[in-house]
Formats: structure tokens, sequence, C-alpha cells
């Protein structure tokens, strides 16, 4: 190449052998003070994602026959995360010889985290939420995972007016994200449907009544009592179009998986995206069988092992929490991808339509344990809870 | 001590694409490993998450260097020695770049291939083609005269060089835009040239000219690559391949110290809950200023080591925007896979101005299925968006106006990208997610966010990082560095080479101890 010679100057070279020097001295002219051993971004992250926090019970209230309000206080931490209306978190305990943990949506709004005030409204439907509502006392001590899911609004993505659809303890969410929109902190509009049996089987009144007076708009739905100025049955495709532009909403359910399915048959006709409807998750559940049969599960955790019997009926991670295995889990529902595991072997299935994972877990033999039934023997390699 | 667990030879901290490659290598060698990593996934940046019908690829934009099976590139060559080429399907990436400024200046979509980017330079700029030809020709000088350097771990020959790569030793002190004037190139073709340089996160009147350089040749002469299943694909090949070799990994244990004898050797690694692993070597996936600032026991951080790690200077804080879409790419008009959208190609002007969150415009945009049109079901597709931030700039955000903050940047972003292409995206989102400085700091520790390790400007550019891997080892003797905050910087293929280096290294430091 003839512009080699030309490139530069006599002194290339010469600057090429000092490239060393000059960065060593730079290296040796660093400041003595001490490493900085945090930074404000980081601690951003640790405020908003502190994992598993340490809190304290303070109060229980019934708030129907079958549900319970339930307030919380960190006590590791001065407040909880300020969060995404919407979301849940996952409350940890040990009842007997089982760890167990459930994920509750938040009830109380983001500013009141802020206050180190969070609640759940827990109805009694399983071993977990009857300790809760009618065992646990103010005082007791509980782990709860970090505020998380995707069940919230997103303003780059919904409609301005939403539209909230609850079916029993399916309020708790919606509460909150009415709340947190009254509070300035959302900048929706909200029309709530909230469906229960009777009357006294609604949860919340004092907060929806007082959030009504503020403009949050509610349509009370019972489907066992008529009532003046209630609606009577269920909400319907034909409800929701008395009241709101079907089309031009976005929809927010939260309830029973047949309130998801009947609601999905009324809406159909709206040939609506698929983005116009979202769904919280619920929990993944046992396989309702006839005399199912109970395999050897072996858990690797670290350099650790644990051989646990796991029912055929039962998730994998029910099996370990039997056992008294403290395994990580949040959404109980397949989706979080917290409980990611490495497959050692075995058959199992997966919940039907619940398999979150990604592909490559796929391929390369990784499970949901949340989501994950055993069909014969197997092993897995497990993170520890923390 | 709490419990003293099995002993190893190296203790790798952090499953990134660094601390994946370096066990791989040490395990190769017959030596025991554990990689310990904090998350529940092993890979760093190099995963990918679902939401709803889409799995968002987190990071990768494409492979750098990896070229076809028939002529593979330093990256496939590497993934074929650690045996995990085969476990991963791969995807070509079609285009080099699209790039667009907004003030007008340039809409141009460069292609790969020496010969189709020299000849598309010269449609864009006539007269460029001698001066871009001159470019690649010195840029091929400065590839092998790396790959020479590496070879011998740093240990350059001062005559050999002379005589094999005297033109890279000419260069080697210079910018990038102090090369491209002296090659005599048209400022058009410059500021084609230029628009990699936010893969590299430095202006390039500071960029030096051989780290910048090297970077390009690899992308216009070698196939850049993707995996389908998203760089998940290759994070799990790497651990699978780590189980298969015997060695252990553990997840959600993030290592508390890194412990030492009176002298300040090291004797072990303990986790938060007191278990210690003994080992004498340790490879740390993670930033230096973490390791040295809390991890590494107070009596071993020496002066000279807090000096060295004081001097040095964050790279770019990541920020990048997620959206499936219920269109497909082809309904909507996204015709490219990568753009990059800058105000404007004076890069100075332009880092200058990504400082700040309010005043950064920039984007790095893929749309995946413009590479891969099955990553995303049928009349849907994914778009990510990327840009640095210059500064400590998000560290002001409170937590009440974070959410807020986010869709606010977020907003810019398409914003601009429909501005700029005139593809209307913003009715077409049905998933979003937004990764914020906070976001990367969560995930994978690193000081302010930052996603580009330091900064490879000036003093600390590339070359001399390269000629002085031994003498920056020498600062604490058993502890080596991997990933995007070592020697070679950021960046996935970096993140693999640096792995590679230290993992070999650390064996080679075994071999010396003769243990």
């Amino acid at each position: 190449m003839k512009f080699k010679k030309q490139l530069f100057g006599f002194m290339d070279m010469l600057r090429f052998t000092k490239l060393v020097p000059n960065r060593r001295a730079a290296l040796a002219a660093g400041a003595d003070t001490p490493l900085p051993e945090t930074w404000a971004v980081n601690e951003q992250a640790r405020a908003l994602h502190p994992g598993r926090m340490q809190v304290e019970l303070t109060e229980v209230t019934p708030l129907t026959p079958r549900m319970a309000e339930l307030v919380f206080r960190r006590v590791d931490g001065d407040a909880f995360p300020f969060f995404r209306a919407g979301q849940y978190v996952s409350l940890q305990g040990k009842v007997g010889d089982s760890v167990i943990s459930r994920p509750y949506s938040i009830a109380s709004s983001p500013r009141q985290a802020l206050q180190n005030r969070l609640v759940l409204g827990v109805e009694n439907a399983g071993f977990f939420s009857q300790y809760l509502t009618q065992e646990a006392k103010p005082g007791d001590r509980f782990v709860m995972t970090e505020p998380s899911g995707e069940f919230h609004y997103e303003t780059l993505r919904d409609k301005k007016h939403i539209v909230g659809v609850a079916g029993g303890s399916g309020i708790t969410p919606l509460l909150s994200m009415a709340q947190s929109a009254l509070e300035g902190d959302e900048p929706y509009q909200m029309t709530l449907f909230y469906g229960a049996r009777r009357a006294e089987d609604l949860a919340f009144r004092k907060e929806l009544d007082a959030l009504s007076e503020k403009g949050l708009k509610v349509i009370y739905v019972l489907s066992d009592e008529e009532r003046p100025g209630y609606e009577h049955g269920f909400v319907s495709g034909e409800l929701l179009s008395k009241y709101v532009p079907v089309q031009d909403v976005t929809y927010f359910l939260c309830g029973p998986k047949a309130m998801y399915e009947y609601l999905a048959g009324q809406m159909a006709p709206w040939h609506l995206p698929v983005k116009a409807v979202h769904k919280d998750a619920t929990c993944c559940p046992s396989l309702s069988m006839d005399n199912p049969r109970t395999f050897t599960l072996t858990v690797h955790i670290r350099d650790k092992v644990f051989t646990v019997p796991a029912r055929e009926d039962e998730t994998l991670l029910t099996a370990m929490e039997r056992a008294g295995i403290e395994a990580p889990n949040k959404c109980r529902a397949g989706g979080c991808g917290y409980c990611h595991s490495k497959w050692l072997g075995g058959d199992f299935q997966v919940a039907e339509g619940r398999d979150g994972r990604r592909e490559a877990d796929r391929k390369f033999g990784f499970v949901h344990p949340c989501v994950t039934y055993p069909l014969s023997d197997m092993e897995l390699d497990v993170p520890p809870a923390e | 001590m709490k419990s003293q667990g099995k002993a190893y030879d190296v203790v790798v901290i952090g499953a990134g694409n660094g601390g994946l490659t370096a066990a791989i290598r040490v395990l190769q060698a017959g030596r025991s490993c554990l990689v310990l990593e904090k998350h529940n996934l092993p890979g760093g940046f190099a995963t990918s998450f679902r939401r709803g019908r889409f799995e968002f690829e987190a990071s990768l934009h494409e492979l750098n260097d990896f070229g076809s099976p028939e002529e593979p590139g330093d990256i496939r060559t590497l993934f074929r020695e650690l045996g995990v080429e085969d476990k991963i399907g791969w995807i070509r990436i079609p285009d080099a770049y699209h790039l667009i400024t907004t003030d007008k200046q340039y809409d141009c979509e460069m292609p790969f291939g020496l010969q189709a980017f020299t000849d598309k330079m010269e449609e864009l700029v006539p007269g460029s083609r001698p001066s871009v030809t001159a470019f690649f020709e010195l840029c091929d000088e400065v590839r092998a005269a790396q790959t020479y350097s590496m070879e011998v771990n740093g240990h350059t020959d001062s005559e050999y060089m002379k005589k094999h790569f005297p033109n890279f030793l000419r260069a080697g002190s210079y910018s990038v835009n102090e090369v491209l004037d002296a090659l005599k190139m048209p400022k058009k073709a410059q500021d084609i040239l230029g628009a990699y340089w936010c893969y590299l996160g430095v202006d390039l009147d500071r960029m030096s000219f051989l780290h910048y350089g090297s970077m390009v040749i690899r992308y216009i002469t070698r196939d850049a690559w993707m995996p389908k299943m998203r760089s998940h694909e290759i994070s799990l090949a790497l651990e699978t391949r780590i189980r298969e070799l015997g060695g252990d990994i553990w997840y959600h244990s993030p290592a508390a110290h890194i412990l030492t004898d009176e002298a300040g050797a090291i004797t072990g690694v303990s986790l938060t809950d007191g278990q210690v692993i003994p080992t004498h070597h340790v490879i740390a996936n993670m930033a230096p200023h973490v390791v040295f600032g809390s991890m590494l026991d107070k009596k071993a951080v020496t002066p000279q080591i807090t000096r060295a790690t004081n001097a040095r200077t964050f790279a770019g804080r990541g920020f990048s925007l997620f959206l499936g879409l219920n269109k497909s790419a082809e309904e909507l008009g996204i015709k490219s896979h990568n753009y990059f959208i800058y105000d404007t190609a004076d890069t100075v002007k332009q880092y200058n101005s990504m400082r700040r969150v309010d005043t950064n415009h920039v984007q790095a945009t893929v749309c995946l299925n413009n590479a891969y049109p099955a990553c995303s079901p049928e009349g849907t597709c994914m778009m990510y968006f990327t840009t640095l931030i210059m500064s400590d700039d998000w560290s002001r955000v409170s937590q009440s106006e974070y959410f807020k903050m986010k869709d606010r940047v977020a907003d810019d972003m398409i914003r601009v990208f429909e501005r700029e292409t005139g593809c209307q995206i913003r009715d077409a989102i049905e998933e979003i997610a937004v990764a914020s400085p906070t976001t990367y700091a969560r995930y994978c520790g690193h000081p302010e966010g930052t996603i580009y390790g330091y900064e490879t400007a000036g003093w600390d550019s590339l070359m001399p990082r390269m000629m002085m891997i031994a003498e920056d080892a020498a600062l604490c003797p058993g502890l080596r560095f991997a990933g995007g905050f070592a020697m070679r910087s950021s960046g996935y293929s970096s993140a693999y080479v640096s792995g590679d280096l230290s993992g070999r290294q650390t064996v080679g430091d075994l071999k010396k101890e003769g243990r």
C-alpha cells in the first residue's frame, strides 16, 4: 500500500511505545480514597427490588364471611417498595413441618407502601389461607417477596379508559389500581364491575364507597340476590355494554377460572385484540384424580441432596414444600420463572396452558416446578430459596 | 466459618458470557470449577424473557465475528472449541445496518461483505472507494496484529510487530477520526462508516482506531449470526457444557466475600449464608469496582489496586425498550433488522447529548423478525430499542417517579422511530417491557447500571489494555476478570473472548504453581 509511509509522521512509533507508560501513569494517578461500596442507582434497585422481605402482621380484620384483611409492615426496612398497582406478593410461612407460600394481590396502593403499609385481602380457600384468615395474629412474622407481576396498567399499550371486572376475592388488585389512579400515580379512568354472590360477600365496601365519591365508577353485580341499586346476575357482555364503550376500553379481569371462561364467551362477538384483555393469573391447582401414585423426588440444592415423596396429583413445588424444603417460588402459575430449575431425570407433565418456560428451557431440560407434576421418580437441581 | 464445603481449583463468580466461557476452559483443562451466580439463570445480559405470546431477546443484536460454518470467524471457532456450536440453532443476520440521522443527512442501508459494503459506499459517496479500501486493508492488519497479541497473551515482541504489522504500530496511537482524516476519506463516508460507534460507546475523537477498526472489519467481512432461541439458548448451551464437563453451577448464590490469608493470597469464597468454598483462584465476571470495593478482603486491597480502580471511568448505562407488536413487520413497513438512529453523525456532539436522559434521543433498534421471521407468532413481530446514558443522570429519578420516567423515555423512543422511519407502531403494542439502568443494576449488580464496562477511551483504550494483561493481573494474584468490565471491554464477542483468555490464563497460573 503506497499510503503507508505518508499516513502519519515519524513520531508514530514513539507514540505507540508510550501507550503503556501513559496508561500505567494514569492508573497510578487514580484517587487513593476508598472505593465506593454502592451507587445511587444500585440503591434505587435495592429499594425497588428488595427480593425477600421480613414482614410483621399488624392487623387481621374480617371482610366478609370468607375473606379477611391482613395488614403488614416491613421490619427489615423503613418501607415497602413503590410498585405498580395490580401486582402481587408471595407470602411465605411455616405451618407444621411444611413451608408454604402463596401469591396474593396487593389491595393497598403504592403510595401506602411508601408509608410501610401493605394490605392483602385473603380468601379462606386453602391450607395456607385458612391459616392466615383464622389462626394468624398480629405480631406474627412472615417472609414476603417483593411486588411482582405484569397484571398492571401500561401507559403506552392500554386505553385511557379501563374496565376492571372482579369476581369475589379478585377485587384486591383492582382496588389498588383504582386507588393508585385517584392518587395521581396512574393516568387512566376506571369503571369497576364487582361480582359476588350476595351483598355480604362484597369486600372493601367502605374503601370502594370512598373511592366512588372521588370519581371511581363501581357497579356491584350480585348473582344470588336481588337488591335495589345492584345489578343482578353475572357480569355479562350485555351488562358491560350498558355502562362502557366496549370496543374502546382495556379490560383487567381478576377472578376465578369460571369467570374468565364465561367472559371469554361473552366478549367473543366483539373480536377484541389480544392486547385489550388482561387476566390476572391464578394459582396452579392440584389435579383431581383417584388413587394418585407417589414417586420419589431427588432434589439437589447446591451441594446438598434431599429425597422426598412426590404425589402425581401435586406439583413438584408442593412436594418440596411438604417436605420442608424452601424452594424458590413466586407466582405459582408457571409464568414468572422464579422457580426455574434444572431437570436431571424422570418423566413429568406441565399443567395445561401453564408452560411459561422459554424455548431454550424446553430444549436444554429446565422446568418450572410450580406447574410441573411428576409421572415417575424424578431428579431436579433447584436453587436455594435465597 | 460456618461450614467448609468442597474445595475447587477455580471459583467463577458470575455466570455471564465471560464467566461461563472461563468455566468451560478451566474444566477442559481437567481442573475443578464452581460457578456462583446470584440470579436464578445463567447468561447475565445474555438471556430472554417471556411476555404473553412473545419471548424477548434481552440484549443481543447480532453475534459479531461469527462467520459461516465453512468460513468460521473467531467466535464460531471459539464456540467449536468450547463444544457448544452444535448445541445451538443459528441464523444469519441479513444486513449490516440501517443508519438514520434525524438532521436528515443520512438514511442508508449498509450490507455485509467487503465488496458489497465498499460498492454501496461508492454509490452513496462517489470517490470514497480508495480510502474505504485503504481503511479495510489497515483494519485487516489490525486484526492480524491483535490475533498475534492474544496468542502470546500480550507478551508481544516489538521487533516481530515492527516487521509484520508496521501500519498497525503507526496508526496504533491515533483515534478513529484522526486515522480516517489521514486516509483522506470523504467526510460523508466517515460518517457512514462511523455508525457502529454506539456499539463501543465512545465518540470517535476519543476511540482508538485499533479498537473500532478491529470491530468494523469483523462485522463487515464475517457474517454476524444469532441463536434462534434468543441468547438464552447460548447461555443454556454453555451451562449444559459446564455440567457435561463435571463442573458445578449454583444459582441464587451470590458470593459475599473473597477471603485471603495474612499475606493477601486468596483462600476461598464465602456465600451470604456463611458457607465457605476453599479455592486459590477466582475469575470474577463482574466489575472490579465491586470486587475490590466490597468483596475482596480489605487487607488484600492495596493502595495500588484502589488507585488503579478509581482511575477508571464507567461507560454507558443501559436503557432498553421491548415491544411485542400485533402486526407483522411487513404490515408495519419495518424493513431493516438493525437501525441506528442518531440526531447527528457528529459523534462528539452525539455523545454529549447522551449524557442526559432528556436530551438523549439515540437508539439502536432491532426488529428480530427481519432476521428470523419465526421468532414470534404469525402476524406479529418484536422489536427492541437500546440507548446508552453517558453519565449517572438516571440516579436523579425518585422511587415514586420511577415507572413514569421509564414510560417517558420509552415514549420518546417510539416517537423518534415512528418519525424517522414512517412506520406507525404505537397502536400495535401488545406487550411492552422497559429496562432502565436500575434494572441492569438489579440483575447484574454493575455500578450505576453500566452495561458497557469501563470506557475504552484515551489512555484506557483497548491496545494498552491488551499490552498490560500481565501487569493488570499482577495487582491481585489469583484473581482474574471476565466479561464486559474485563480487558476486552463490553459486547458479546468481547465477553466470550475475555472469558476464554481468563480461563486459559488461570489454568496457566495453576500449572505454574504446580497445583
